[in-house]
């Protein structure tokens, strides 16, 4: 019985720390939220793929376009190319780890596995696509 | 040699130590009148002037109506410093913190005395995780294969190409980024970025760009002029 409540504790303590320990460091409630601060930036708000990065001018800056356009997370066409695990990859190693453009930079020691997930969640919400 | 003589060598002597300490003083002359500028002009208001960042959620970052100063001594060099106070342009194209509207903030102008002051002020505060780290400020290939091609900072960032500048908008103009930033700074912010903003919409690059790569590119950053 003693032993039976030692592997308990011992148990409850190591999910306690593993929910504290992961690759990132999470700071927001919601997938919605990590999109809307980190992704935002190039895939555009309403992830059309027309963020400030990617249309300078669509914000009143005089600077060219990016030299590859982010990708439409609401095209159902584009997101459907992809498999789940192309996203989490992108996701988490950058453009390069699938082959893609290296300007979609790696946010796998920004954000949590979890996080990934999630947000991998909130794509398909967006593009209402399943993946190939 | 004659007591008088004695006498004449130490009073020369004590006379060259107090007009040592004068100097070494006089090289932080401005200082307090700049912390007072710094004070009566509420600088506090928008920016950080004291460590360490405590920034835990976006909410609390995105609350911040200015770039932290805490550590501007260690981050910026000081003739610019001086320059920028006295005739201030926006660093960053999208105004702080949005990633929506141009950036059409006007900074309050100093005096051109108020703005070495301030400078002088601003050179005290420093980061102990600052240090001298053999960076070679420079634009150099590998500089540029990494700054564009290997890790794509260029999507957020703007810097020159030949007379014209490239580059996205969401993370600080670096065009010029080498009258401004010190090579160590720039080194010290991707190899400890939560030292200095926890909270920032620019990945954290630790165990993805290594070392020396990191060196590479904060010369290739310092090296914007």
């Amino acid at each position: 019985m003693v032993m039976v409540k030692k592997i308990l504790l011992i148990a409850a303590f190591l999910i306690c720390i593993s929910a504290f320990i992961g690759k990132g460091t999470a700071f927001a409630v919601s997938a919605e939220e990590n999109y809307k601060f980190y992704c935002t930036q190039c895939h555009g708000m309403d992830g059309k793929g027309d963020g400030a990065n990617s249309k300078p001018k669509s914000v009143g800056i005089d600077l060219p376009e990016m030299s590859v356009t982010p990708r439409n997370h609401t095209s159902p066409e584009d997101m459907n190319k992809l498999t789940d695990t192309d996203i989490e990859n992108a996701i988490s190693g950058g453009g390069g780890a699938v082959s893609k453009s290296t300007i979609m930079p790696a946010f796998g020691k920004t954000l949590t596995e979890a996080e990934i997930k999630d947000l991998l969640a909130h794509l398909r919400k967006l593009c209402k696509c399943k993946g190939k | 040699m004659s007591v008088r003589k004695m006498h004449c060598l130490m009073g020369v002597f004590v006379a060259a130590v107090i007009l040592a300490g004068l100097t070494a003083n006089s090289s932080y002359a401005g200082s307090d009148e700049g912390k007072n500028i710094v004070n009566a002009k509420n600088c506090g208001t928008c920016h950080q002037l004291q460590g360490p960042a405590t920034e835990k959620t976006f909410e609390e970052q995105l609350k911040k109506k200015g770039p932290e100063l805490w550590y501007s001594g260690s981050k910026f060099k000081k003739e610019w410093l001086e320059g920028w106070l006295a005739n201030p342009t926006n660093i960053r194209l999208l105004k702080y913190n949005s990633i929506t509207e141009k950036n059409s903030e006007k900074h309050p102008v100093l005096s051109k005395k108020e703005a070495d002051e301030v400078a002088e002020y601003l050179m005290t505060l420093t980061a102990k995780e600052v240090t001298a780290s053999g960076i070679t400020e420079a634009v150099t290939p590998q500089g540029k294969n990494l700054f564009i091609k290997r890790y794509g900072c260029v999507g957020c960032h703007s810097i020159k190409a030949g007379a014209k500048k490239v580059g996205g908008v969401s993370g600080p103009d670096l065009s010029e980024a080498g009258k401004r930033l010190k090579g160590d700074w720039v080194y010290a912010y991707l190899k400890e970025p939560k030292v200095f903003k926890p909270v920032k919409r620019m990945p954290v690059f630790v165990g993805i760009i290594n070392d020396n790569e990191m060196k590479i590119l904060a010369g290739f950053v310092a090296g914007q002029k």
